[in-house]
C-alpha cells in the first residue's frame, strides 16, 4: 500500500505587495453596493450603488470653480443652475440637459474634478470617516467611477507625487521662493504652466490656494509645486516656531505674610 | 454634442484603429478607454503615452511661435507595426489631455488619421 503524504497546507501569508486599502469603510461600502455619503477630514465622497458619483473637497477646487475661471461658463449661468438644483452634481447635470457646454466638456471637468477631491478625500486622516445611508446620490448621466478605481488612482498619485519630491511639506505649508544660491536652480527649466504657479508663490498662499487661484486642479498644480521644490525653485515655509513663553511669575509663598499672620494672632491674644 | 465615450468610438472606425483612450498627461490617468491597448493594460500605456506627451508639451523646442494654445498639435510614433498618435485637446478650462489612437501600421491611414482625430478632439470640447 502506497500511503500518500499530502503536506499540510501552508499558512496564509499576507500579500505584502497588495496595496493596503486606504478606508476599510470606504471597501465595505463598495462591496455591498452603498448609496449614500462618506464624510471624511479632507473630503466627502458620494456613492450611488457602490459608485463615486461625486467627490468634493476643500482642499480641491470645484467644478463650478474649474469652468468658471476661465470663462467656459458665465459665473452666472453657474449660479442659476445652482440654486435651481440640490447640489454642484446636479447643477452640473442640468447644465449637460440644457446643451449650454458640450457633453465631452462637462465630462472631462466633472471627472477632472471627480478624481482631484477624490484624491484630498482619500488622504490620510486624524478622525474616522462617517457614512451617511441617503438615497440622494444616483448613477446619473455624468460618469461615474468605481471605488475601486479612485483608490488605485489615489495611491498612484501619492506615489508620483513621492517620486518627484519625497517632502510632502510643500503641499499643504505657505509656500516661498527658494534662495537660488542654496538650492540647484537652474539645472531645470520653469515650464509654462509651472511659471503661472511659481508667479503666486507669495509666502501666504499654499499649491492649494493656488490651484484655486489659477482655476487648475489641486493635483496639478502638487505636481508642480512638487517638481519646482526639487528643482529648488520654491520651499513650505518654515513653521514658525513660537517665542519662549515668558517665565511664570513665581508662585506666591511669601513667608512674610505667615510672619505678619502669627504677629497679629499674638497682638489679638494679648 | 459627443461626450467622451462617443469620441472614443468613433476614433475606432477609423481604419486601421486597435484602441483609443483619452488620457490626462499631468497625471498619466485614462479618463477613457476602448478597444485594444499594447501590452493589454491601458493603465500602463496611458502613464508612458502621458510621459512623452508631457515632454513634448513642456519643451520650448516642440512649440510653436508664439503663444497660441497648445503649444503642440500631435505627437506621432511609428514603429515596425503601429502608429501612434497623440492628439492634444484644446479645452477653454485649465486641463492637460490627449487622445490617443493606436493604429494598425497595415490598414491605418496617418494622413486621414490625424486631420480625423483634430476634428474629434475639437468637437469632444466645443461641440
Amino acid at each position: 500500500m502506497t500511503v500518500v503524504q499530502i503536506p499540510p497546507p501552508p499558512l496564509p501569508v499576507r500579500d505584502k505587495a497588495a496595496p493596503r486599502a486606504l478606508s476599510p469603510m470606504l471597501t465595505r461600502l463598495a462591496e455591498e453596493r452603498a448609496t449614500g455619503v462618506l464624510v471624511r477630514e479632507h473630503g466627502t465622497l458620494y456613492l450611488a450603488e457602490g459608485r463615486v458619483v461625486h467627490a468634493e473637497s476643500p482642499l480641491a477646487p470645484g467644478l463650478d470653480v474649474l469652468l468658471t475661471a476661465h470663462g467656459t461658463l458665465a459665473a452666472t449661468a453657474w449660479q442659476r443652475a445652482a440654486t435651481a438644483t440640490a447640489g454642484p452634481l446636479q447643477a452640473a447635470e442640468l447644465l449637460l440637459e440644457s446643451g449650454v457646454l458640450p457633453a465631452g466638456a462637462l465630462e472631462l471637468c466633472h471627472l477632472d474634478a471627480l478624481y482631484d477631491a477624490g484624491y484630498f478625500a482619500l488622504a490620510p486622516s486624524s478622525t474616522p470617516g462617517r457614512f451617511r445611508y441617503d438615497n440622494a446620490p444616483r448613477v446619473g448621466p455624468l460618469p461615474s467611477v468605481p471605488v475601486v478605481a479612485l483608490e488605485r488612482e489615489t495611491l498612484r498619485r501619492r506615489l508620483m507625487l513621492h517620486r518627484l519630491w519625497p517632502d510632502p511639506a510643500a503641499d499643504s505649508a505657505p509656500l516661498i521662493r527658494a534662495d537660488p544660491a542654496v538650492g540647484p536652480a537652474g539645472t531645470a527649466p520653469v515650464t509654462p504652466r509651472q511659471r503661472a504657479v511659481l508667479d503666486r508663490v507669495d509666502g501666504i498662499r499654499t499649491a492649494t490656494g493656488i490651484a484655486r487661484n489659477l482655476g487648475r486642479q489641486a493635483f496639478h498644480t502638487l505636481v508642480d509645486v512638487r517638481r519646482l521644490a526639487a528643482a529648488g525653485h520654491v520651499a513650505p515655509l518654515p513653521p514658525v516656531v513660537p517665542e519662549p513663553a515668558p517665565p511664570p511669575p513665581p508662585p506666591v509663598t511669601d513667608p512674610d505674610i505667615a510672619l505678619l499672620k502669627r504677629l497679629r494672632d499674638a497682638l489679638e491674644a494679648l | 454634442m459627443p461626450g467622451i465615450d462617443e469620441c472614443l468610438l468613433e476614433a475606432m472606425r477609423l481604419p486601421g484603429a486597435r484602441g483609443a483612450a483619452l488620457v490626462d498627461w499631468t497625471s498619466g490617468l485614462a479618463l477613457g478607454t476602448v478597444g485594444e491597448a499594447p501590452g493589454g493594460d491601458h493603465e500602463t500605456t496611458a502613464a508612458e503615452a502621458a510621459e512623452l506627451a508631457r515632454m513634448a508639451a513642456e519643451h520650448g523646442a516642440f512649440a510653436a511661435q508664439g503663444d497660441g494654445h497648445p503649444p503642440v498639435e500631435d505627437v506621432i510614433v511609428s514603429n515596425r507595426d503601429s502608429y501612434h498618435l497623440l492628439r492634444f485637446v484644446d479645452t477653454s478650462f485649465d486641463s492637460s489631455v490627449f487622445l490617443h489612437l493606436w493604429l494598425g501600421r497595415e490598414d491605418g491611414n496617418l494622413a486621414l488619421a490625424r486631420i480625423r482625430l483634430g476634428e474629434m478632439a475639437d468637437r469632444l470640447v466645443l461641440g
